[in-house]
């Protein structure tokens, strides 16, 4: 299908899941973070999801960006570090 | 010890020791490296561990004690350092990397090629004001509530540094996949 037709096509069709692509991907990150208040508005943009070929590889793509980023992104506190906080809390109450 | 002092150290130990790894984790993006963070985080526990009558049970004990990291960071760690970076509005983030990889790598697998290192570094590069709405964010999964608490900012700011923060970092780690050469 050439560009023209599509575009044509989405001028006369009412987009998927009643919210078009601006519109679904001016919200995305708020909808992958589940920070979108209205439950109708999460209802639109997940039945446009399941149907824009446009749309869907893109949220698809965050969510690996945003999964890889929770990942990796993250230190956890050396033991020893940890010890010398407990120990100070132990000379903290005996101080007192 | 008395019998009070033990019922705080379990409390404190429980409710607030439990987010040491966050705290870890946020005091290494304040300062960019370990030792100050480590005596970030010694700073904000016992400062924590002295206010603990004023901690409310059964509240965001996550969002208090990072709130008082960053106070404590502002108070004294930034004095020793240089000027804070400023943000340079340039349009870095307005070509989103996933235009540029649709047609290669749509599903961003190229992500997985990059080592943990990198993705650190590449946090770590990122201007402070994109920077910690991005590490409370993705990496320690707080609600934008909590992050306009935390950075005493409206939540459309924090929306909006964390849409732009996203996009820098993607680009970041784009850029070390086209060099490492996993991505053409």
């Amino acid at each position: 299908m050439t560009g023209f037709i599509r575009d044509l096509l989405g001028k006369m069709m009412p987009p998927p899941g009643g919210i078009d692509c601006g519109g679904v991907l001016a919200q995305l990150y708020e909808y992958i973070d589940e920070e979108l208040d209205d439950p109708a508005t999460v209802e639109k943009i997940r039945k446009h999801l399941q149907v824009c070929k446009r749309c869907y590889p893109r949220y698809d793509f965050e969510k690996a960006f945003l999964r890889f980023v929770s990942e990796l992104g993250r230190t956890s506190a050396p033991a020893e570090l940890r010890g010398r906080i407990f120990q100070n809390i132990l000379e903290e109450e005996s101080q007192n | 010890m008395g019998r009070d002092a033990s019922l705080k150290q379990h409390e404190f130990e429980s409710e607030a020791l439990v987010h040491l790894d966050t705290l870890y984790n946020v005091a290494l993006r304040l300062t960019g490296n370990a030792p100050d963070a480590e005596d970030l985080v010694q700073d904000t526990v016992t400062k924590a561990y002295r206010a603990w009558d004023k901690y409310q049970p059964g509240t965001n004990c996550r969002a208090w004690l990072v709130t008082i990291m960053r106070n404590t960071f502002i108070n004294q760690f930034r004095r020793k350092r240089k000027q804070p970076s400023r943000v340079q509005f340039d349009s870095v983030e307005d070509v989103s990397v996933f235009d540029e990889v649709q047609e290669r790598d749509p599903a961003g697998s190229f992500f997985r090629s990059i080592v943990d290192d990198d993705v650190k570094r590449a946090i770590q590069e990122l201007p402070e004001e994109f920077r910690i709405p991005v590490v409370l964010s993705d990496v320690e999964g707080l609600s934008y509530a909590e992050i306009a608490e935390i950075l005493e900012l409206p939540v459309g700011t924090v929306k909006s540094r964390l849409f732009r923060g996203r996009r820098r970092l993607q680009k970041r780690l784009y850029e070390y996949a086209l060099e490492m050469g996993y991505i053409r």
